[in-house]
């Protein structure tokens, strides 16, 4: 039994000078950002890539995980505002609140779309700050990518010069596949949504979204709107792609009468991605989108 | 990074042979530091400048973006991005950064708190034989009286807290109140929150009104003010949360219609583990309407039951535990205690008394709780006051399923309760001498279990069986025993969007609202509830 006790005291002495940043993420993107710039991290994600991330429920777990976090990765810009202020109030962890170094958000680190809106919920669940989804934007990404190593250059200074580097890694990578991509999109037809949740990434390869399936934010479609959606696009070319945890009915109606290819894509990697895991994501979409042709 | 480090080397080495040659061994380490001191210096300029590059290539990479893609980007309906294309290019993204790198990028006013505005009405109707069956289910009968829902007869009790009305849902519309609530974070140190309703008569009711710390280190919270206690589960909720349109019967009739509801502080600590425990406890003044309830001063002198004491008088404890289920399900096990260091009650009971002959007809003692005698001619009431303290047991099970559906769909909850109300009272007062002194114990217990499911996109089914009085009993210095009352409830929500819901519920229920009196009626409410404002959070 002592000698259980004196390994034990010998393993903690031992383990705790390599002490490796404790990170929470919001959804697999960040994640993967976070493995990609910190691969030592003890990780968390909070959601996987098959749920809505605007709808999500604050949940004990989140609480556990992100009371002894040093950082929270979220995408920000009220995508989360349901239950993350919830679950981090609750978690007792003072380091990683809004305004701290431990509380870092994707979408605070480069400019926003859709920004500026009127705030009437007529329009649905409007977010006048901006569109969130900036995490289907590789260049975005690069960019988040930097600030995030910054972030964990400033908590973590002994492996400031490891986040650095990782993070230029990744930018470089992007980079790198960014021609590729435009070439492949060049003059794709375009692409209906089901929400704007992928509006970054059309804008950055220039791709028209040609419209969206819900008429406005978090409001299932009228049938009305589809029948005008349908009756403005026929004749035209394009690709439907919608989430997994968006209803698959409008979509596939709506491809049917069409005659569009219809795909179902999560807005993020899976949950136990890393750098090259999100471009392989990117990938994915990109092959979506270029096969309407 | 290692580019700069490269550029001060070079400095370094430039200058260094200088210093060499015009300063003695004593200057050249002032000289030495000097150098340092400019190499940090140019490093943070060169870094400074980089910045300042990146920003700029990134303002002019979005102006080329917003120039170029929006036209291309634009959706058929959704005419909120013809604002973002006018903005994009440069106040918007400027906007947007400005939130500061630590920030959260939000549309909540910069200094004002989070204000949102909840209304929540509907139309009732039961086929009770007074039509009051909404007000039945709180006034279930309980072997040691209920609280201000119970009926004390024409001498009119005057509690001496939380007895004010409220409106319990009458045949037809009601109104049953807006609730206004203002969320903000104070300072660093703290965060504060308001809840006021208003009912449809316009009674203004202070639902909570506290600060809670933000900054304590190892895993503490600290509460203080009014607001709803954290023991059990559904206690701390507010009623446009619940999954049904009115409370379950051990909450209402064990707690009353607030709840556990107190003025008071609270600590609570997490610890730092690898799965979700939290423990924590609360002193409350005990203004409690019917778990703490004293009287009020003409019947705490008439009933010879003391006065008020000092508070605090009421205190809880309680944990909750979460194992880790993974990202989509979630099992919440919590285990509560509160004491009532004073509780005062006055019961009254008849006497059935022959006419021309003044002997009362004596039933047994546990008449203490008035029913008729039927050869009674003329009955005599009698008030008999106790006072004591009362204790309260509660377990509860909370299981969530997200099934990741559109709008809800295929989410699964599972939540359980079980109350167990302890009140260890003397007789303080008595139109019997001989028992004052004597104590009783007054025992009733409850559960409720509900489940719900999202059967389609929007659209969630519930059911819940609740009961009040599995246990309902009297010991000490009489003993007896008495029903239960129980309801089954089913409901169907439809949530329109995230801000505003309709219901309908049908309920069968069984309330002993006597001894040894009963009344089975239906009860069916329709619902609606809107949300004005801020985005409201989703806990757990």
């Amino acid at each position: 039994m002592k000698r259980c006790f004196m390994g034990a005291l010998a393993w903690l002495l031992l383990a705790a000078p390599v002490l490796a940043l404790d990170v929470v993420a919001t959804s697999p993107s960040m994640g993967a950002l976070v493995r990609a710039v910190a691969p030592d991290a003890t990780l968390t994600v909070l959601a996987g890539p098959d749920r809505d991330l605007h709808a999500l429920q604050a949940k004990p777990s989140m609480i556990s995980a992100l009371r002894g976090a040093d950082l929270i990765v979220a995408v920000g810009a009220e995508l989360e505002v349901g239950w993350l202020p919830a679950a981090s109030a609750s978690a007792a962890n003072p380091a990683i609140l809004p305004g701290r170094e431990g509380y870092f958000e994707a979408a605070a680190q480069v400019p926003l779309l859709d920004a500026g809106g009127a705030a009437d919920r007529a329009m649905g669940d409007v977010h006048p700050a901006g569109n969130p989804h900036v995490d289907l934007d590789p260049v975005r990404m690069a960019q988040v990518a930097e600030a995030l190593g910054e972030r964990m250059a400033r908590l973590d200074p002994g492996n400031a010069a490891s986040y650095r580097n990782n993070a230029e890694r990744l930018s470089a990578a992007v980079a790198e596949r960014v021609p590729d991509w435009q070439g492949r999109l060049a003059g794709a037809p375009g692409v209906v949504l089901y929400h704007r949740d992928a509006v970054y990434l059309l804008d950055r390869f220039d791709v028209p979204l040609l419209g969206t399936i819900e008429a406005v934010p978090g409001v299932p479609p009228s049938g009305r709107h589809l029948r005008e959606l349908t009756a403005k696009l026929r004749g035209q070319d394009g690709v439907i792609i919608h989430a997994p945890y968006q209803s698959p009915k409008a979509p596939q109606k709506l491809a049917r009468d069409l005659g569009w290819p219809v795909a179902t894509l999560p807005l993020s990697p899976p949950v136990d991605a890393d750098g090259d895991g999100y471009l392989r994501h990117i990938e994915r979409w990109v092959a979506a989108i270029a096969a309407a042709r | 990074m290692k580019q700069s480090l490269s550029r001060g080397a070079l400095l370094g080495a430039l200058l260094s042979p200088v210093a060499a040659i015009a300063a003695g061994d004593a200057d050249l380490a002032t000289l030495r530091a000097e150098v340092a001191a400019m190499q940090r210096q140019y490093e943070s300029r060169i870094r400074a400048l980089e910045s300042r590059l990146s920003d700029a290539e990134q303002a002019a990479d979005a102006a080329r973006q917003a120039a170029g893609a929006d036209a291309l980007s634009l959706p058929l309906t959704a005419p909120r991005v013809l604002r973002a294309q006018s903005q994009a290019a440069a106040p918007a993204p400027a906007g947007s950064r400005s939130a500061g790198l630590f920030d959260a990028v939000t549309s909540a006013n910069a200094f004002n708190p989070q204000i949102a505005v909840i209304l929540d009405g509907n139309f009732y109707q039961d086929d009770s034989d007074d039509g009051n069956g909404a007000a039945l289910v709180g006034a279930a009968f309980q072997a040691g009286g209920g609280g201000h829902a119970h009926d004390h007869g024409d001498d009119g009790h005057d509690h001496g807290d939380g007895g004010h009305a409220h409106a319990t849902a009458e045949n037809g519309f009601n109104f049953r109140e807006a609730e206004l609530s203002f969320t903000a974070t104070v300072d660093p140190y703290f965060d504060a929150a308001t809840y006021i309703s208003i009912d449809g008569d316009g009674n203004v009711n202070l639902e909570e009104a506290y600060f809670q710390t933000r900054a304590l280190p190892y895993g503490l919270r600290v509460k203080g003010g009014k607001f709803l206690s954290d023991f059990g589960y559904i206690n701390r909720q507010h009623p446009h949360a619940w999954d049904f349109v009115d409370q379950n019967l051990p909450y209402l009739n064990l707690l009353g219609f607030h709840g556990l509801q107190d003025t008071g502080l609270q600590l609570t600590w997490l610890p730092d583990l690898p799965f979700y425990a939290l423990i924590g406890g609360e002193a409350l003044q005990g203004n409690q309407e019917v778990f703490g309830a004293t009287l009020g001063d003409t019947d705490q002198d008439e009933l010879n039951l003391g006065s008020t004491n000092t508070g605090p008088r009421l205190f809880t404890a309680f944990a909750k535990i979460a194992p880790e289920l993974g990202r989509n399900q979630a099992l919440q096990l919590g285990v509560s205690y509160a004491h009532a260091e004073q509780h005062q009650a006055s019961h009254t009971h008849t006497h059935a008394v022959h006419e021309g002959d003044h002997d009362e007809e004596h039933g047994h003692e546990h008449d203490d709780h008035g029913h008729d005698h039927d050869h009674g001619v003329t009955e005599i009431v009698h008030e008999t006051g106790l006072a004591g303290n009362a204790d309260l047991w509660g377990i509860d099970l909370v299981y969530k399923y997200d099934g990741g559906g559109a709008y809800g769909q295929g989410d699964f909850t599972f939540q359980t309760e079980y109350l167990r109300s302890i009140k260890d009272l003397t007789v303080r007062s008595s139109a019997h001498p001989e028992q004052i002194g004597s104590g009783r114990t007054f025992t009733t217990d409850g559960l409720y279990a509900q489940a719900t499911y999202g059967f389609l996109p929007k659209w969630k089914a519930g059911l819940r069986y609740d009961v009040l009085g599995l246990t309902n009993e009297v010991s000490g210095g009489r003993s007896a025993s008495f029903g239960s009352s129980d309801r089954w409830t089913a409901d169907i929500t439809w949530n329109l969007s995230e801000f505003s819901q309709l219901r309908a519920q049908y309920a069968y229920n069984d309330i002993l609202v006597a001894e040894d009196e009963r009344e089975r009626f239906n009860a069916f409410y329709l619902q609606f509830l809107v949300s004005l404002g801020s985005h409201g959070a989703h806990e757990f």
